[in-house]
């Protein structure tokens, strides 16, 4: 079983904390989210789990299934990525096949794989000849779901990867991942800033203010009665239109 | 493919000159050939008469062709890559390589190019000056000004996603330079080559028209060098001068022509160009309005774009917006309701038409607002209707305080408002929406997003309109943030008795916040009702399926994963 765990995190952009001391576990079959509001510091935790930010202290240790750390090299063959923009996150001058293969190629899969990872995202074959812009958003963002189950992946970092999308189709890639987190026994952390979601489509919870990790726990227990004001004020201001209209008859 | 005009004629006549210098010189006899007829005008044997010294115009204008076509071409490509190299490589690696890269450039750009290179070539020996020598020096001094736009280019390019997907991914640095940046610098690198080759042609002749030219080679530069020391001017001999210049003149316009339209060959989204429709409005007659509280009546709207395949962006849309009512306009993106607040405001450009229907504001007396003319849509506008645009708290001006742009509106709409009074009338507003009026000095960096957003209001708020369209105004902030300006909107709309239009795609706040909801999708309203009609009783589909985009937070865990 993989199992990543991030102890004592810290990220310093010259004199702003913007992650301040940060450790949790990601383990095989469960997704934790992190909320918060935008600045807290999320994006800069998924950015370096995914090594593409260098942490000032702290330390993220990915443990093989046979329970032996990961050497560096092999780290991205376990842990990826699937990013907010799927307008900004495949190239426009690229094929999804282009988008697919070389990752495949990368971890030493075969090409022969990208039909095979479309229908894993509920898209059919032909999807590989086509370039983003003949895409959705949706479709955009399977293809980038496709991307980071390329190489294997065990742990998926998902930083807000519906926040982008129109609404009526939000509900169906959160579903996709989730189901994929099943089949496939991932690990995900689902970083957004909507309680509701969260609630919905993970195990655990993660509330950050300003680089800090001020609430955690099971997620019905966190948002349903939380016990930290930020996070009370956070569940308060969501919008809820049930509370307007109770007296109103069925909810 | 080739769809502009200026594309064709660009790329018809630069292929001919190409062709002429590629294949004349092998038609055409030797251009040194001296015969003893002296300058002969064109005609006969020599189609383009002779020089001085009686050797054939057509022959060495074919040779010229070739010599400037060919220092232009190495130039081109010797300028492209050193831009290249220094530009991009410098921009993706960052740091200490960046800084480096970054001061040679700007210390060559500085140096002025033409008198360097006059220097350079007036300083190698004559016998020494040969084709490649000009053809370094003019790259050496060219490339600068192309390395900076790159490196501005690919400093942004450098941070997209699909760059750090790619990182991600496991790709080695040169290749995510090599497949993911490069391309999509294609049009920038392309356009850079098309001007570096016309500056080469035309920095070469000039310096061969000096005499500085490459030795023992025969450019379209020294074939006017010579021209000028034959006095070819003065003995009126035309065909001699007149024949290059105008091949270096067409060639650098026919370039010039490729330049425009290159970004739309390599672009294929670009390809599809709007036409550009006409401003007139057509109004349909109008029908008496029905509802007596009404203050903005929209019937039977329809909204254009005419681009090459119309899109029909907005379709017979009626709407009817009561005094103090709040209204929502709840869509998914490309629904058509930016465009239709955008029209209610008469704010749509062209390819944007609106092709019928009527748009009423009613403040005692009618007002056809399609109907007005520039200078009374003018008073209208803001007075009477304002408006928050979408990431509004974006649209301040960043060098200027708060103070100036508030008080910008009140100099336009009532220039006879004393200047006290506009600076009451301008702290008076901030203290509606919850800032403190010693902000006024304030410039917009020193705001955080949320007091943006509300200084925006706040100007909106400044004229004291009958109706505000706000288009999501609350969609870049965060929860807390929207949640006190919500609550301020409500607020406001309560003790000013103003209406407004709430644009959205977030259903849940539409059903807190108004009375009235329209729900619309491609362009038309599929659902228009009270806010408790559309949460108890939806009646459309597309309306149950948006509701159904929402979980509520408090509602039955785990029901969504199936």
């Amino acid at each position: 079983m993989t199992t990543l765990e991030v102890r004592g995190l810290t990220k310093k952009f010259h004199r702003f904390q913007a992650v301040d001391d940060v450790s949790f576990t990601l383990t095989a079959g469960r997704t934790t989210a992190l909320v918060g509001a935008s600045g807290s510091g999320k994006s800069t935790i998924a950015r370096m789990i995914a090594r593409l930010v260098r942490p000032t202290s702290g330390e993220i240790v990915l443990t093989g299934p046979d329970g032996e750390p990961v050497p560096r090299r092999a780290y991205r063959d376990h842990v990826q990525m699937i990013f907010q923009d799927p307008f900004a996150s495949l190239n426009p001058f690229h094929t999804v096949e282009h988008h697919l293969a070389r990752p495949l190629r990368l971890h030493g899969r075969p090409r022969s794989e990208v039909p095979r990872l479309l229908e894993k995202v509920s898209l059919t074959a032909d999807f590989a000849a086509r370039r983003p812009h003949e895409l959705s958003g949706g479709q955009r963002q399977r293809i980038a779901i496709a991307r980071a189950l390329a190489p294997g992946a065990r742990v998926i970092i998902a930083d807000e990867p519906v926040s982008m999308l129109d609404v009526s189709i939000r509900l169906g890639v959160l579903k996709l991942l989730a189901r994929l987190q099943r089949e496939e026994n991932l690990s995900v952390l689902y970083i957004t800033h909507d309680l509701a979601t969260a609630r919905h489509f993970s195990d655990e919870v993660l509330v950050m203010h300003q680089g800090r990790i001020v609430e955690r726990g099971p997620s019905d227990d966190v948002l349903m009665r939380p016990q930290d004001p930020y996070t009370r004020r956070l569940a308060a201001a969501a919008p809820d239109p049930e509370a307007r209209f109770r007296q109103g008859g069925q909810p | 493919m080739i769809r502009s005009g200026k594309l064709a004629t660009g790329l018809g006549l630069a292929g001919l000159i190409v062709l002429f210098g590629l294949v004349g010189p092998l038609l055409t006899g030797d251009p040194a050939t001296i015969r003893d007829v002296g300058l002969t005008p064109p005609g006969g044997e020599h189609l383009l008469g002779t020089t001085l010294t009686g050797q054939d115009v057509l022959a060495q204008l074919a040779h010229a062709t070739r010599g400037s076509l060919w220092i232009g071409v190495l130039v081109g490509v010797m300028a492209t890559v050193l831009s290249g190299v220094f530009g991009i490589v410098g921009a993706y690696a960052g740091g200490i390589v960046d800084e480096v890269f970054s001061l040679f450039s700007n210390v060559m750009l500085v140096i002025p190019g033409l008198p360097l290179v006059i220097v350079v070539a007036g300083f190698v020996p004559a016998d020494q000056r040969g084709t490649w020598t000009i053809a370094l020096v003019l790259a050496i001094t060219g490339w600068a000004a192309a390395a900076r736009v790159l490196r501005a280019q690919t400093l942004s390019l450098r941070n997209r996603d699909y760059v750090a997907a790619a990182r991600v991914s496991g790709e080695r640095t040169w290749r995510v330079i090599c497949v993911e940046i490069l391309p999509n610098l294609l049009p920038i690198l392309a356009s850079q080559f098309v001007f570096a080759v016309v500056l080469a042609i035309l920095s070469e002749a000039g310096l061969s028209f000096l005499g500085l030219g490459a030795a023992n080679s025969s450019t379209l530069g020294t074939m006017l060098y010579y021209a000028q020391n034959g006095f070819a001017l003065q003995r009126e001999a035309w065909w001699w001068f007149v024949p290059p210049g105008l091949v270096i003149a067409l060639f650098g316009g026919a370039l010039v022509l490729i330049n425009f339209s290159i970004d739309e060959i390599i672009n294929p989204r670009l390809r599809d160009r709007a036409r550009r429709g006409r401003d007139v409005v057509a109004v349909e007659a109008e029908i008496a309005p029905v509802d007596d509280d009404a203050v903005l009546t929209v019937r039977n709207l329809n909204v254009v774009y005419q681009a090459a395949t119309p899109v029909h962006a907005v379709k017979d849309v009626s709407l009817t917006l009561r005094r103090g009512e709040i209204l929502g306009l709840a869509g998914e993106s490309g629904c058509g309701k930016t465009t239709l607040a955008y029209a209610i405001n008469r704010l749509h450009r062209p390819p944007a038409e609106v092709t019928s229907g009527s748009v009423v504001f009613h403040n005692g007396a009618d007002v056809d607002v399609l109907a007005l003319e520039p200078e009374e849509l003018r008073q209208f506008r803001w007075a009477q209707l304002s408006m928050v645009f979408q990431g509004a708290m974006n649209s301040l001006n960043p060098v200027t305080p708060i103070r100036a742009q508030l008080q910008d509106v009140l100099r336009t709409h009532r220039p006879s408002m004393p200047a006290a009074q506009r600076e009451e009338r301008c702290a008076e507003v901030l203290r509606l929406v919850g800032v403190d009026p010693a902000r006024l000095g304030s410039y917009p960096h020193e705001l955080s997003g949320g007091m943006r957003q509300r200084v925006m209001i706040a100007m909106a708020l400044l004229l004291d309109p009958q109706v505000m369209i706000m288009d999501e105004p609350t969609t870049a902030l965060d929860v807390l943030v929207q949640r006190e300006i919500l609550n301020e909107i409500s607020r406001l709309r309560d003790e000013l008795r103003f209406a407004v239009i709430f644009i959205t795609h977030d259903l849940p706040l539409l059903l807190e916040l108004s009375d009235r909801i329209a729900v619309m999708r491609d362009g038309e309203v599929v659902e228009y009702a009270t806010a408790e009609d559309v949460y108890l009783r939806p009646q459309h589909p597309y309306t149950r399926q948006l509701l159904a985009s929402f979980p509520s937070l408090t509602g039955e865990r785990g029901a969504l994963i199936t």
